[in-house]
């Protein structure tokens, strides 16, 4: 896949990944770049990903707290707050409204298609 | 407090350029060896070069503060508390570089001079030199000029003929008048003269500087402060 | 760079961005942590510590937008300057008003008389008419020079501290404290002649903030900074109007303008004040 589209989608639903990963369980910053990777959306950067972190705290979508590690030095976690939740709900679910409708504009129904 | 610390300064500063201090040191010396098989004439060319090198050195220091002085007025100073800073930072100097030539010349030829006198010679000397140099200074902005300036008048004073009466305007003819009542021993009306010429010349001096200190660090009258 | 560098000027640049501390602190140790457990070299997984810095000052955006206070009362006012020098008039009739509490930039090309006004705002030039009033005590830097070629740094500030009445140790803790925030180590001995332009023009600067004025005339002082150091200067010009001076900029460089609150703009053809 093209980098520069990869990037532009991936933009646009990094904040919506982080959510969903986050509201599985609570992470820290390399694990879930880690779990991002595995979910084949390649790597991200902290460069990238920090700041979209940051951005989820200032608006209230997650708390952070740091834990000592049991092995090295600590980290700092990442959870859902209950709008957090909420929030991964409804974008859920918006996501595939929206995702649909363009599914259906790149991949017509087979009818129109047969008919042609 | 403010005067003090301006000398302090002036002093700090000068010491640190090594050329202002061989100047300081050589030029008397060189004066005073030239000539020393003739004991006066060697006591005249070494007040002539304490005075010389004194008033170069006060040239220099009025060369360096020009552009800061504003400043400084802004900082809380008044003007008279910049140049008699200096000028007593340019006494202090010049006393401190008399010193030793005075222990020279009485180790050298201390039978044959009046000590005292000769000590009065540079003392006056030093006190005439300093407000002289920063006068030229001040009267002139670039120390190149007021250099050349003081040349011009170290060597009129080394050449003009004393019984001239046209010498009692130079600036060091006391310190001449004192030095010949030293090694000649005259009488005393010539230390007397010495001494008059002397003070007159630097509190003439002095004042001049504090006259173009003043204006040129004058407060604006388009300023004004606004009452609390 | 190597990851210790990388972090000490993510660090610094943090701090440019007027982020808390504490929050400075744990961007920092978190992009630490990131960079040990992927093994990354810092470049690659942030990229620049300018760039990362601002992409996190830019998500904290809302978070702390300091609030302005009021602008307090005139400090300096400057009515119908104008300034001939022979034929040439350098100066039209110029006004300007700044608060306690403001900062006013001074701009215009070259040679348009910024540094001719500022100079007759702080009484060291007469104009050919007009008036300037100044309510409290005057600070001024110029563009250069001002300084004493074979005195120490801690010199200068002794001898500006006791002109403001300040007694030597004072003095010259205060001159310090002026200097570390310019990043700048100024009890080392070395002669002004010997420091480099920029480092020289952070001792002026210093010099004219000495003792705290109300009022500081500030004649584009940053000659011969480096970008971090331009940056600071400009940090600490916020943070004196956050204290309440007034400040006057004279500057060419335009990209703080949005920050300022007055812009005075001296090219000829304007002689308009935008606030």
């Amino acid at each position: 896949m093209d980098q520069d589209r990869r990037g532009q989608w991936l933009r646009g639903v990094l904040d919506v990944c982080v959510l969903a990963l986050l509201a599985r369980r609570e992470s820290y910053g390399y694990e879930l770049a880690q779990a991002l990777d595995r979910a084949g959306l390649g790597q991200i950067q902290g460069g990238t990903l920090y700041p979209v972190l940051l951005r989820l705290q200032r608006t209230d979508l997650v708390a952070a707290h740091w834990r000592d590690g049991e092995a090295g030095p600590a980290r700092k976690y990442y959870r859902l707050t209950p709008s957090g939740e909420e929030a991964v709900r409804r974008l859920s679910t918006d996501w595939r409204g929206f995702a649909g409708r363009v599914d259906d504009l790149l991949f017509p129904a087979m009818e129109e298609v047969t008919s042609q | 407090m403010k005067l003090l610390t301006v000398a302090e300064m002036a002093l700090r500063e000068l010491s640190r350029r090594r050329g202002v201090l061989l100047l300081l040191l050589a030029l008397p010396l060189v004066c005073y060896l030239a000539r020393r098989d003739h004991l006066g004439q060697s006591i005249r060319f070494l007040l002539l070069g304490l005075a010389w090198a004194v008033s170069t050195s006060a040239l220099f220091a009025s060369g360096t503060s020009r552009r800061i002085e504003p400043r400084l007025r802004l900082s809380g100073y008044r003007s008279h508390h910049l140049y008699l800073g200096r000028l007593v930072a340019m006494w202090v100097l010049g006393l401190a570089v008399a010193a030793p030539f005075f222990a020279l010349v009485a180790l050298d030829r201390g039978g044959e001079v009046r000590l005292g006198a000769l000590a009065a010679a540079m003392v006056l000397a030093v006190t005439v030199a300093a407000p002289f140099g920063l006068l030229i200074g001040a009267a002139v902005p670039r120390e190149l000029e007021g250099t050349l300036i003081l040349l011009v008048t170290i060597s009129l004073q080394m050449m003009i003929d004393p019984a001239d009466s046209i010498t009692r305007v130079t600036p060091f003819w006391s310190s001449r008048e004192i030095g010949t009542y030293a090694v000649d021993h005259t009488g005393s009306e010539y230390l007397t003269r010495g001494l008059l010429h002397g003070v007159l010349f630097t509190v003439l001096a002095t004042a001049l500087v504090a006259v173009l200190s003043t204006i040129r660090l004058r407060s604006r009258p388009h300023l004004r402060y606004a009452q609390r | 760079m190597s990851d210790e560098r990388w972090l000490h000027a993510l660090g610094q640049e943090l701090a440019r961005h007027r982020l808390a501390p504490e929050v400075t602190h744990h961007v920092v140790a978190e992009a630490a942590a990131h960079l040990r457990d992927s093994g990354q070299p810092a470049l690659r997984a942030f990229g620049t510590p300018q760039g990362y810095a601002a992409a996190v000052a830019e998500s904290l955006a809302s978070q702390h937008r300091p609030h302005r206070r009021p602008p307090g009362r005139v400090r300096l006012r400057a009515s119908q300057i104008t300034k001939r020098y022979g034929r040439r008039t350098v100066l039209k009739p110029t006004d300007l008003t700044v608060h306690a509490g403001e900062v006013a930039a001074i701009v215009g090309a070259n040679g348009c008389g910024k540094s001719t006004f500022l100079r007759i705002c702080a009484g060291l030039l007469s104009p050919d008419s007009g008036e300037v009033v100044v309510d409290g005590v005057l600070g001024y830097c110029p563009q250069d020079g001002g300084t004493y070629d074979f005195l120490l740094p801690e010199e200068h500030f002794v001898l500006v501290g006791a002109g403001r009445g300040l007694d030597r140790a004072r003095s010259r803790r205060l001159g310090r404290a002026g200097a570390a925030t310019l990043q700048w180590e100024a009890g080392d001995g070395v002669q002004a002649r010997h420091l480099s332009g920029g480092t020289r023009q952070k001792l002026n600067l210093v010099m004219a903030a000495l003792g705290e004025p109300d009022v500081l005339l500030l004649d584009e002082p940053y000659q011969g900074f480096d970008r971090g150091t331009y940056l600071d200067f400009w940090q600490h010009v916020w943070r004196w109007r956050d204290e309440g001076r007034a400040i006057v900029v004279v500057t060419h460089l335009l990209n703080q303008l949005d920050q300022v609150d007055q812009v005075l703009d001296l090219t000829p053809a304007t002689r308009e004040v935008a606030a």
